[in-house]
């Protein structure tokens, strides 16, 4: 009952007048940078420090976190309509997101996102306030060998991204690595593949790749298809009405998904984006018609969609219990924080229950703004899909490019997403899957730094990811799940 | 090399330019900006360079001190390369300044810059932070001596930082075991992506201790606390959080650490622009508002204006080199 009552007190601050107006305004202003590719939450929560700084704690912690989970939420709407991910976190929706949208079902797929979001969303906070406190040890028992381990569980999933050619997939994943490779090594400060080119000191934004692999590429395949105004015009957004069976299929993955997510996002460092990969290629294992995923399956938007916002609220257990920041946006937070004088970490929920309490009362409330702010803008917002095909085209090529411009202010930064463009153009065109690609962009970079890291510690003994019982434990889930299949062909083929 | 020796001659000269100083006062007078100045961050939103920068603009914009704003600009890329190549570029600019730390120092000796402190303008020293070793708070190690024995037994102990091996993290805490009778070299340190990072590793018992900026860690140290701080870097105790920390010298070693925060300009700026931007910085650190927003970030002042700064850096590079040179990380 305790947590009911810490709830009560929770509301009691989320709803003041002022809290509510924050609740709206961040998780609006959220959804709209979330919407812009490249305009991503990190930047705009930066932005808004000296806007917070006078304001109550729990006030600004409020708007902030709206403006977080906002953006998450409303990053989806670009992955859907134009295969350009908003942020980072909805790579993943646009795998089957975009396929739907171009078979006439857009609406749809928003509606399935915005409802996915909101359960992930919601089921999370549940989780929030009633673990978070004992989820620190969880969050704390990740070292480097266990994030390897969690890494190589992920990269299993380029078995089930690459659908046709599992070689592709392969060669696909490899290139992806080698791009996670680039820039200064943290481990030894040498520069790797920079070709003495400052620019790329820092190694390769992973939106720039993944904007130009998806989007970039889309317009040059529609481009060399000539596909020039002839689209048959059709009402391209569709009803965004769910069937009774359609309900049905989703409420498995999202409900796994949530809870997938949430862990993933305690886990500093994994965040949104790995758990909605995570989300996306365990639905694709489990489901009975997993083949379909890719080709616009509803399952395959409705289980990133959850993961990614579950990952996002778990994202606040390790900063607000621990006051260590698990991913770039919530190191902003925390230092939104220490300026207004509230110190995160395991002293503050005693200290300042207002700001904690008051923040998971307000993100049941955001949650649900950002619902009812969605559905009816999806119609409206999905009429872009209406516009005339050489207007849609360039309108998401500057999108793209401003993205990209806004993120780091380089023209380099330009001419790789063009160049990534053409690579993801070649890809399709000689049957190479994207996602490995992106997937192991993602993973290769902590997959590397925490082998190394973990051996660095044990003195070079490789023992050290056996000895661990989570990473043996993770390894062994990596390993059946690469097994698995193969032994049930076999049995297939016996019986 | 030519302008290295030009500008270390001027720091000789100190003693001298100290009796110009009057003109250079009224000097100050003649000089105001004309249009906005772009502050430079030269790294992405959130970190501490960044941090400083809209601090400081917001500041002097709360408190009407500037006679124009201050635009602050974020240029990623390449621990600062990237920046300091751009500003580099604008010799002579008097409306460009850049937020600066020990990187400036460190990073082109670690071979990954062309331009280093001499490269650019000094404007002032503004803040200071020390940096910190802890432990868990179930840990063996009493002091910084016990660590530092087991350290000598079993160079395989691991020591977290939040930043890579030839950075502020690991040379504070290598020059520590130098100055502590070990050799640089035997501190066994495990590079994180960030302060935050290496301590969530310190709590789940993966590494036997932690260095990382003492402003960073005061919010974790304290009562209910899963870490325990051996000690500071500061040369006399830090008030706050941090009272009943001990510093390295009441522990017997004769070791301080300065995690330093200036600003500078681009090459070769006007005199008389230097002198308007350190007289605005000496009336900044004078208002409340940079007092309170100081306190609640666990900045220290330490302010050195143009010429003790220039000064300061010369010293500074002499001494990381050294460190560097032990550790075999010295590429310049």
């Amino acid at each position: 009952m305790d947590a009911l009552n810490n709830l009560m007190y929770g509301f009691g601050i989320a709803l003041e007048p002022i809290n509510i107006a924050y609740v709206f305004g961040g998780v609006f202003a959220g959804t709209i940078i979330g919407m812009l590719p490249g305009l991503g939450p990190i930047s705009a929560l930066a932005l808004m420090i000296p806007i917070t700084f006078a304001m109550e704690p729990s006030s600004g912690l409020i708007l902030m976190a709206g403006v977080y989970y906002g953006a998450i939420f409303g990053g989806s709407t670009s992955s859907i309509l134009l295969n350009a991910p908003g942020v980072a976190g909805t790579v993943a929706t646009s795998f089957d997101g975009y396929p739907m949208a171009k078979q006439g079902l857009a609406g749809k797929a928003l509606a399935i996102a915005a409802y996915s979001s909101f359960v992930g969303g919601t089921i999370s906070i549940v989780f929030l306030m009633l673990v978070a406190p004992l989820l620190s040890k969880v969050a704390v028992s990740f070292g480097p060998a266990e994030y390897f381990a969690l890494m190589v569980l992920g990269l299993t999933a380029v078995v089930s991204l690459s659908d046709k050619s599992l070689v592709k997939g392969l060669i696909a994943a490899v290139v992806g690595i080698i791009i996670s490779i680039v820039g200064i090594d943290l481990q030894t400060g040498t520069e790797r593949f920079t070709f003495g080119s400052t620019q790329l000191l820092d190694g390769i934004d992973f939106l720039v790749v993944a904007l130009g692999i998806f989007a970039l590429a889309e317009v040059f395949y529609m481009l060399l298809r000539g596909g020039g105004g002839k689209e048959p015009t059709r009402n391209a957004i569709g009803s965004l009405k769910l069937t009774r069976g359609e309900v049905k299929q989703i409420a498995g993955p999202i409900s796994r998904s949530s809870v997938l997510g949430f862990f993933t996002g305690v886990l500093p460092g994994a965040g949104a984006t790995i758990g909605s990969f995570l989300g996306y290629s365990m639905e694709k294992r489990i489901a009975k018609d997993g083949d379909t995923f890719g080709k616009g399956n509803i399952k395959g938007v409705a289980a990133p969609e959850a993961a990614n916002n579950a990952a996002c609220t778990g994202s606040f257990v390790p900063l607000l219990t621990l006051g260590v920041p698990g991913s770039g946006t919530t190191a902003v937070l925390l230092g939104a924080l220490l300026v207004m004088g509230v110190t995160p970490g395991p002293m503050m929920l005693e200290q300042r229950p207002d700001v904690f309490w008051g923040v998971i009362a307000s993100m049941y409330i955001g949650n649900i703004f950002l619902l009812v702010l969605n559905l009816p803008l999806i119609p409206l917002i999905a009429k872009i899909l209406d516009l005339p095909r050489p207007l849609l085209l360039s309108l998401i090529l500057i999108f793209c490019m401003i993205g990209v411009y806004g993120m780091s202010f380089s023209v380099f930064d330009l001419l790789l997403l063009l160049g990534f463009g053409l690579i993801g153009l070649g890809m399709r065109l000689f049957g190479f899957p994207a996602a490995p690609l992106i997937l192991a962009l993602i993973l290769g970079n902590i997959m590397e730094e925490s082998m190394r890291r973990a051996l660095q510690i044990s003195g070079g003994d490789w023992m050290i990811f056996l000895d661990k019982p989570i990473s043996l434990g993770l390894l062994i889930v990596a390993l059946l799940s690469l097994t698995l299949p193969l032994f049930k062909k076999r049995i297939k083929k016996i019986v | 090399m030519t302008s290295l020796t030009l500008k270390r001659l001027s720091v000789i000269a100190l003693p001298l330019a100290a009796l110009a100083s009057f003109t250079t006062a009224a000097q100050a007078q003649d000089w105001t900006p004309t249009r906005s100045i772009e502050f430079v961050a030269p790294a992405n939103p959130g970190g501490g360079w960044d941090t400083l920068v809209r601090t400081v603009s917001r500041v002097l914009q709360q408190e009407g001190l500037a006679d124009q704003n201050f635009a602050a600009i974020n240029v990623p890329g390449g621990g600062g390369a990237v920046a300091w190549a751009q500003i580099a570029r604008d010799s002579g600019n008097p409306h460009k300044l850049f937020a600066t730390s020990p990187p400036i120092i460190l990073v082109p000796l670690a071979g990954a810059s062309r331009y280093d402190h001499t490269d650019f303008t000094p404007i002032a020293r503004l803040i200071t932070d020390y940096s910190i070793i802890l432990v868990s708070a179930d840990s063996e190690y009493q002091t910084i001596n016990d660590l530092f024995d087991a350290l000598g037994e079993n160079p395989r102990l691991s020591v977290g930082g939040g930043s890579a091996p030839g950075s502020m993290d690991h040379i504070s805490v290598a020059g520590l075991a130098a100055a502590a009778g070990l050799d640089a070299s035997d501190v066994n340190y495990i590079p994180f992506s960030g302060g935050g990072d290496a301590m969530t590793n310190l709590m789940g018992g993966h590494i036997e201790a932690v260095v990382t900026g003492a402003g960073e860690a005061v919010g974790q140290l304290g009562e209910g606390s899963q870490i325990r701080a051996l000690g500071v870097s500061a040369p006399e105790r830090i008030g706050g959080g941090l009272a009943d920390v001990p510093t390295f010298q009441e522990q017997g070693i004769d070791y301080t650490f300065d995690i330093w925060r200036g600003v500078m300009g681009a090459p070769d700026m006007p005199e008389e622009a230097v002198a308007y931007y350190q007289d605005l910085f000496v009336e900044l650190l004078e208002t409340d508002g940079w007092q309170d927003a100081r306190d609640q970030l666990g900045w220290i002042d330490a302010y050195q204006d143009s010429e003790e700064f220039g000064a300061f850096l010369d010293q500074q590079q002499e001494q990381f080199s050294e460190v560097l040179s032990e550790l075999g990380l010295l590429r310049q």
